[in-house]
């Protein structure tokens, strides 16, 4: 969760930086019902492990695409803080991950932008499982105050920016 | 071998009518998902300093999507397919909409997104969405041909304040 004490500026970022991880699991079919439940899709790949298997040739259950991208706006918001956006977010379903594997979810500060009114933070970001094998590769623009400048507007407007 | 009919091709540029969700966004529902995800950030239900530049508690960034559900009187196809024993339980209408007939016998893997966030939905507000297809091509892999589909959604307030666009890439394949 958002750290109530914590506000980051675009000055307190360096690039190169890694944002701290967040870890899940392992996961279980538990959580995968339960998310599957929430979201009322009832994909049997995500929860039948016969039909996974014979029926559709996986390995074993899949945890969901869309409850990793959950996991990828979670770890973002947390860092962004209080005076942070995430403002652009892209991701691809390269690998499964599968029930009882624990995900480790990183971003790495990969570059810095200033637009006119606030600055940009560009991340790389993904999901690894206990084999360090990425499933989730994608990438991140958060948008971040200047120390002395106005807070980000909200709703957010995205930026003029040069091409 | 190319697996892409010429038919799904049409649906290329189709966009649905604006669709509003059935239900409004509910405490009880954004509780239920942050729980389910592992994250009980008192900006989901509580005023506190990480919602207090939204107005209120929030739902979570991605929930507008997850908003559009089965509305009472219409088709259920869990139990329309009960006698199926290759019904997957996928959803077959995604964001208003129409299932790609020519695609139909194929599985369904979510491909990955590209998204911008706005705005965060408040507790209580409407939400809608405006959605279409942009493109639909065939790709080959190191384990076969796959079809990408991809479309686009605006998932807006009542009053049509964006609250964030997402670019949506869909795997479909031949089940073997």
């Amino acid at each position: 969760m958002i750290d109530p004490k914590k506000s980051l500026c675009f000055e307190d970022v360096d690039v190169g930086v890694e944002i701290p991880r967040l870890k899940k699991g392992p996961m279980t079919t538990a959580h995968l019902m339960r998310w599957s439940a929430t979201m009322e899709n009832w994909h049997k790949i995500h929860y039948d492990a016969p039909f996974a298997i014979n029926h559709d040739k996986l390995p074993g259950v899949l945890v969901n695409g869309s409850f990793k991208q959950q996991y990828l706006v979670q770890l973002l918001k947390d860092w962004a803080g209080l005076s942070g956006w995430i403002w652009k977010l892209s991701y691809q379903f390269r690998a499964m991950n599968l029930v009882g594997e624990t995900l480790t979810v990183w971003g790495n500060v990969t570059g810095k932008r200033a637009a006119p009114d606030f600055g940009l933070v560009d991340l790389d970001i993904g999901i690894v499982n206990d084999l360090n094998k990425e499933s989730t590769p994608g990438k991140a623009t958060v948008a971040l105050p200047f120390r002395a400048g106005k807070p980000l507007p909200y709703p957010f407007v995205a930026p003029k920016l040069s091409p | 071998m190319a697996i892409l009919p010429e038919a799904a091709k049409a649906y290329i540029g189709v966009q649905a009518e604006d669709e509003i969700a059935c239900d409004p966004v509910e405490r009880g529902q954004v509780r239920r998902h942050a729980q389910a995800i592992g994250d009980e950030d008192p900006m989901y239900w509580q005023a506190c300093a990480g919602n207090a530049r939204y107005g209120g508690p929030v739902a979570q960034p991605f929930f507008p999507i997850h908003m559009f559900r089965r509305t009472y009187g219409t088709p259920d196809p869990v139990e329309e397919n009960a006698a199926d024993l290759d019904y997957d339980g996928a959803l077959k209408v995604r964001g208003g909409l129409p299932e790609i007939e020519p695609l139909s016998h194929m599985s369904v893997m979510n491909g990955g997104s590209e998204v911008e966030f706005f705005r965060l939905a408040r507790h209580g507000e409407t939400v809608k969405l405006r959605a279409r297809y942009v493109d639909i091509v065939e790709k080959q892999t190191s384990k076969g041909p796959i079809i990408l589909v991809i479309s686009e959604t605006d998932y807006l307030t009542g009053d049509d304040e964006l609250l964030l666009r997402q670019r949506h890439t869909r795997i479909r394949r031949p089940v073997k």
